[in-house]
């Protein structure tokens, strides 16, 4: 199904708070082009899982290996750097910031002009084009016609496409999402289904922890279950759904899946 | 090109309006133009980069008392004596930023607060070099390659310096640069997970503000020819925040609104309610908190709309 290489090998992932295992020896393959869903019951570890990806917090046992370099204990600016943009589940815009300008905020990594460059009046055509591409990813999540509007007139669909643009304006390699679902209506879960597939569609890898299952069932690739921080099952969106091990940790919830 | 062209008309205007002023009027108008300086610069690292730091004054003071101490208590040429102010207070800035900028909002605050209680006892205590409480005076600015630069031709100094911290300020303001550090002040979770490197951002920031404030602080040692420790005490500190908050923190044109609204307020409160004017200050300030966080130039903005 997905043809690409592999691009983010995670093995035995480990994440222990005091007593608790959030995330245990957690291992998982992302490719290329790839949406990879990751799926549990609250407690799960999955956005444990996602802020050791992001270097939100640092891991106590295992490896995070990104084109073929670690980058197990990165901060999360090099983490960026390094092509793996995020989005946050409560939106986090910069108030103080127009769209456009919160747009290429995220393209900060990709700058190449030095401080002394800009001082001595230089990087001007660098700007030039970054605001470009920044016009262009508004466009892209839909958000044309507002890219000098205060981020405080926003709806919280509309911040969410936001972080989704400010994201991608990182040249990501691999593209975080984390619960992109929660709080949007219906109409804005479809909208989004058609952007991760059109950022997937790009060669960049997708991985989204969800809490969702009919937004993310039909959209993701394969899926990864967890459950108290291990793996329980792992495949496509339909291998997962017949899973005895997803069935008894969803029990209960069956309409969910 | 065309920017650099606005920004030489203008360094025009204002140095032939030296010319046709007083003495006095000479003298007020100096003062005006560094206050507008010195609130460029507390803006970017205030209204920016959102760092609460009560420093900035007390590098303006560095940079005067280096010069004066460098060339006539140490004999070192002009030229020498303004590379190595400059030098030093960069390194001060350094110094303190590195450690100074891990802390946030509140505990930055003291910090640097501590920074400007420390520099008026080093002063104070200083003996010959600082000249203690009484501070340094009786000095003249040196020939410039044989120039003498004083009356109007000093004030287009100052204009120059005016015009030269705009100009940077305004560059890494409209550059990624400025970006990151407003990103910083708005959400520096989200800025990190951008790829912004929060705490070199903010360091490079207060260094590069502190070092122009310095360099406004050199310049301002050959204005009334005295340094002393009462001008770079904490009143004018907090003046500088007042001015920034009153004209509107984080915009360039804030600045110079809130600088030149209340430098020239005292001029027409003085006459009619004495030293009670620092009371209307305390007034204006809480107003503009409460009523107009956006300042004087959110209420130019406000007219503008209505006015469209």
């Amino acid at each position: 199904m997905s043809s690409g290489a592999v691009l983010l090998e995670v093995r035995s992932l480990t994440k222990r708070f005091g007593g608790l295992t959030a995330v245990s020896r957690l291992d998982f393959d992302l490719r290329e082009g790839e949406i990879l869903g990751i799926i549990g019951p609250n407690g799960a570890g999955k956005s444990t899982t996602f802020n050791l990806i992001a270097g939100a917090c640092a891991a106590d046992a295992g490896e995070i290996r990104f084109a073929g370099q670690s980058v197990l204990g990165l901060p999360p600016h090099r983490i960026a750097a390094r092509g793996i943009m995020r989005t946050f589940q409560h939106n986090r815009p910069f108030g103080g910031m127009p769209v456009l300008e919160n747009v290429l905020v995220g393209a900060h990594t990709r700058f190449r002009s030095s401080l002394w460059r800009l001082v001595a009046g230089g990087g001007t055509a660098e700007e030039e084009r970054q605001r470009r591409r920044a016009e262009e990813l508004v466009d892209f999540v839909g958000l044309g016609g507002l890219h000098g509007a205060d981020v405080g007139t926003l709806s919280f669909g509309q911040g969410r496409l936001l972080e989704i643009a400010r994201g991608l304006a990182g040249e990501p390699r691999l593209m975080l999402f984390d619960e992109p679902a929660a709080g949007l209506t219906p109409g804005e879960l479809e909208r989004l289904a058609e952007i991760v597939r059109g950022i997937a569609a790009r060669g960049i890898a997708v991985l989204l922890i969800e809490h969702d299952m009919r937004f993310l069932l039909p959209l993701a690739q394969r899926v990864v279950v967890l459950n108290f921080g291990a793996k329980i099952a792992e495949g496509t969106p339909q291998e997962v759904r017949r899973h005895p091990a997803v069935m008894e940790a969803y029990l209960g919830d069956a309409a969910a899946l | 090109m065309k920017a650099a062209a606005r920004w030489a008309g203008t360094a025009l205007v204002l140095s032939a309006v030296a010319f046709l002023l007083s003495p006095y009027y000479n003298d007020v108008y100096r003062k005006l133009l560094l206050w507008i300086t010195l609130a460029l610069s507390y803006n970017f690292l205030f209204g920016v980069c959102g760092q609460i730091a009560f420093s900035h004054f007390t590098f303006y003071g560095i940079g005067a008392y280096a010069v004066v101490i460098l060339i006539f208590q140490l004999g070192l040429p002009l030229p020498v004596a303004i590379v190595a102010g400059t030098a030093l207070c960069a390194l001060v800035a350094l110094a303190a930023a590195i450690p100074s900028t891990r802390l946030e909002g509140f505990y930055l605050g003291l910090a640097t607060l501590a920074l400007a209680q420390l520099f008026i006892v080093v002063l104070n205590e200083g003996g010959t070099l600082t000249g203690g409480t009484g501070g340094l005076a009786n000095y003249r600015l040196p020939k410039v390659f044989g120039f003498e630069l004083s009356g109007p031709r000093y004030t287009v100094v100052i204009v120059l310096l005016l015009i030269g911290t705009f100009a940077l300020l305004a560059r890494l303001d409209h550059s990624w640069f400025g970006r990151a550090c407003r990103a910083v002040r708005d959400n520096p979770e989200a800025a990190a997970a951008m790829g912004v490197n929060v705490a070199r951002t903010k360091v490079i920031a207060f260094a590069v503000t502190s070092a122009l404030a310095g360099a406004a602080g050199m310049v301002y040692a050959f204005v009334d020819n005295t340094v002393n420790p009462p001008i770079f005490g904490l009143e004018n500190a907090f003046l500088l925040l007042f001015m920034v908050i009153v004209g509107g923190a984080g915009r360039h044109a804030g600045a110079v609104a809130g600088a030149v609204f209340l430098f020239l307020l005292p001029f027409v409160l003085s006459p009619l309610i004495g030293h009670h004017h620092v009371l209307v200050f305390g007034v204006l300030m809480v107003a503009a908190i409460v009523l107009q966080p956006r300042g004087l130039i959110g209420i130019y903005d406000e007219l503008r709309r209505r006015i469209a």
